[in-house]
């Protein structure tokens, strides 16, 4: 299995040496991948600019007259603009109450200022192998009367055991003496973690933040659970909706999943630094 | 050792409480749900509000595991989720460290590859689902064009059982293959240059700098993708939703899951659904994560000791 692994990447190596020719082997295996991944995007693009009369007639053909309608049809027909203040809605406010919670368990585990710091860690790290939690949670909600209820769907939200685990990383590496000052000047602990924690942490918190805002703005499984009023569906589920009702008119179906994806594709392409940190963050320390 | 400085007494349990909500909530919506699906995985939870749960003993499992054509069913999903889990692991992890060597090398537009490779990371399920079945329409589009040209033809999506698996499996790895380039990427970069140049003024080959350099240097993302790629793949089942639906002779075990338990289309709670079988199921695949997960740990284990001493 090594050899099969290794065997791919052994060709690109010679890219090292100042023959050209690696180069070249190097730049056209890229394109190829960019051709995959453009591919797809570039369709999404050309249909939603086309009328469903042109698409039947020729799916592929590039979009002469930029019928921009099909934004507009989407945006009234799905009722977008419900469904969009929905997911900001439960995005932002999910978000922020996550983002402080966990800082305020992230920074004690981190300096170990409470008793069994490791155990609260390892209850977090265990997260990624526990058995899916949707059945009981399911009937804790049910009991709970939170069923279909927006207040109970952000609940679901505040919980992010990686996010933990990347927050409480960041702040070991946060000076030890900055604490030992802070209590010199006489600063308790609620203003040191707000005045100083947060401002020094804001690296990772971003990480966090934008990693958590992805997962729940993405969020399909959840509300197709939890939410049966079509008033409080997100995006997603309402995606899904205008996919039955609208499923064979591709343009308006295109047009309608680029105004889903345009907000994400901005905060991707402003805060991309973040996200890979996020995501790659156990890679180095293993 | 705990060293806390700022304050004794009661101002001593401040830290306590100001850490209690989060814990609170990580106990109460996913620590202890997870946990309490061994419990409802031996009654007949149904999901209706009010109905009485009984308990039934093993007879979820029994039924699920050995009971006619349904505990077949199981077993060919359970193969579905390993083929799934294998290829995809596979060849994310191939092409995750062909793209990552590709990319760390100083080229023109380089970064536009990075940020290329890496975007599908904020697409969900649902984007991604519509985008693909688009692209893979098969009355005159794109792919279903340049297959004519070689005068052939595929439902894609909608054809056989095996066609429409290798779909999924090539676009659960489109969606991810960036977060593996970005973790390989992050590794060869905390390897020193000196050590390329050394292995060059002793005359090495590309082939056995890779081999004596790269690769063993690299083993702490090589650990990192691969238990990434086995747990996450073994667990994926929301491309199967959206590119497929639940239909017969593609479902994986995640997916057979929330069908059981919530109903194959939507999750209006009028008619019953089996929870407790569905959370026997969710205890068959939390075992198989972890004997797999377990596994390839100490595997990885042991040659990271071998090679790092």
């Amino acid at each position: 299995m090594t050899t099969t692994i290794a065997s791919k990447p052994a060709t690109e190596k010679r890219v090292r040496k100042p023959i050209d020719w690696g180069r070249v082997v190097t730049y056209a295996l890229l394109i190829v991948f960019a051709i995959i991944y453009l591919g797809p995007l570039l369709m999404l693009l050309n249909t939603s600019l086309k009328t469903l009369p042109e698409f039947m007639k020729n799916a592929t053909s590039p979009a002469t007259s930029f019928h921009l309608k099909n934004f507009a049809d989407a945006w009234n027909k799905a009722n977008f603009p419900r469904y969009m203040t929905n997911t900001l809605l439960y995005t932002i406010s999910a978000t922020i109450i996550y983002v402080i919670a966990a800082v305020f368990v992230a920074f004690p585990i981190a300096r170990n200022y409470v008793k069994g710091a490791k155990f609260l860690l390892t209850l977090f790290v265990i997260a990624l192998f526990l058995p899916v939690a949707l059945i009981p949670q399911f009937q804790l909600m049910l009991s709970l009367g939170l069923y279909n209820n927006p207040l109970g769907y952000v609940m679901l939200f505040l919980v992010n055991p990686i996010g933990i685990i990347i927050l409480v990383a960041y702040m070991k590496t946060l000076p030890k003496d900055l604490d030992e000052a802070a209590v010199m000047d006489g600063c308790g602990y609620l203003r040191y973690v707000i005045k100083v924690v947060f401002p020094l942490s804001v690296p990772a918190i971003a990480t966090v933040a934008v990693l958590h805002a992805i997962g729940i703005w993405n969020e399909l499984i959840l509300p197709t659970i939890y939410l049966t009023n079509k008033d409080y569906y997100p995006i997603t589920r309402g995606m899904i909706v205008f996919q039955g009702v609208y499923g064979s008119n591709w343009p308006t179906l295109a047009a309608a999943v680029l105004i889903m994806t345009l907000p994400m594709l901005l905060i991707f392409l402003l805060l991309q630094r973040y996200i890979v940190s996020g995501l790659t963050s156990g890679a180095v320390k293993g | 050792m705990v060293n806390y400085q700022f304050g004794r007494g009661r101002a001593r349990l401040i830290p306590y409480l100001l850490l209690l909500p989060g814990i609170l909530f990580y106990v109460v919506i996913m620590l202890g749900p997870s946990i309490a699906t061994s419990v409802y995985s031996f009654t007949d939870a149904s999901g209706i509000k009010g109905a009485a749960i009984n308990w039934v003993g093993l007879q979820n499992y029994r039924e699920f595991l050995f009971m006619g054509q349904a505990s077949r069913d199981n077993y060919a999903a359970l193969g579905r989720t390993l083929i799934f889990s294998f290829f995809v692991t596979t060849i994310q992890f191939t092409f995750g460290l062909l793209l990552a060597l590709l990319v760390n090398q100083k080229l023109k537009g380089v970064n536009f590859f990075r940020t290329l490779f890496f975007m599908p990371v904020i697409l969900g399920a649902v984007i991604i689902g519509l985008i693909w079945s688009l692209f893979l329409y098969p009355l005159g589009g794109p792919l279903a064009k340049v297959f004519a040209l070689f005068g052939m033809q595929s439902e894609f999506l909608g054809g056989q059982p095996t066609v429409a698996m290798a779909w999924v499996i090539f676009i659960q790895i489109w969606a991810n293959l960036g977060v593996t380039m970005m973790i390989f990427l992050a590794g060869l970069q905390t390897i020193p240059s000196e050590l390329y140049e050394a292995a060059r003024i002793d005359g090495a080959s590309s082939w056995q700098v890779f081999k004596n350099v790269t690769w063993p240097l690299l083993t702490l993302s090589v650990n990192t993708n691969l238990l990434l790629c086995i747990i996450g793949s073994l667990q994926a089942w929301q491309l199967f939703l959206v590119l497929l639906g639940y239909r017969n002779g593609t479902q994986v075990l995640g997916y057979l899951i929330f069908a059981q338990g919530f109903g194959q289309t939507s999750g209006s709670v009028t008619s019953a659904f089996r929870q407790g079988y569905a959370a026997a199921a969710s205890i068959v695949l939390f075992i198989l994560v972890l004997v797999i997960g377990m596994t390839v740990q100490t595997i990885l284990r042991r040659r990271e000791e071998r090679i790092m001493g």
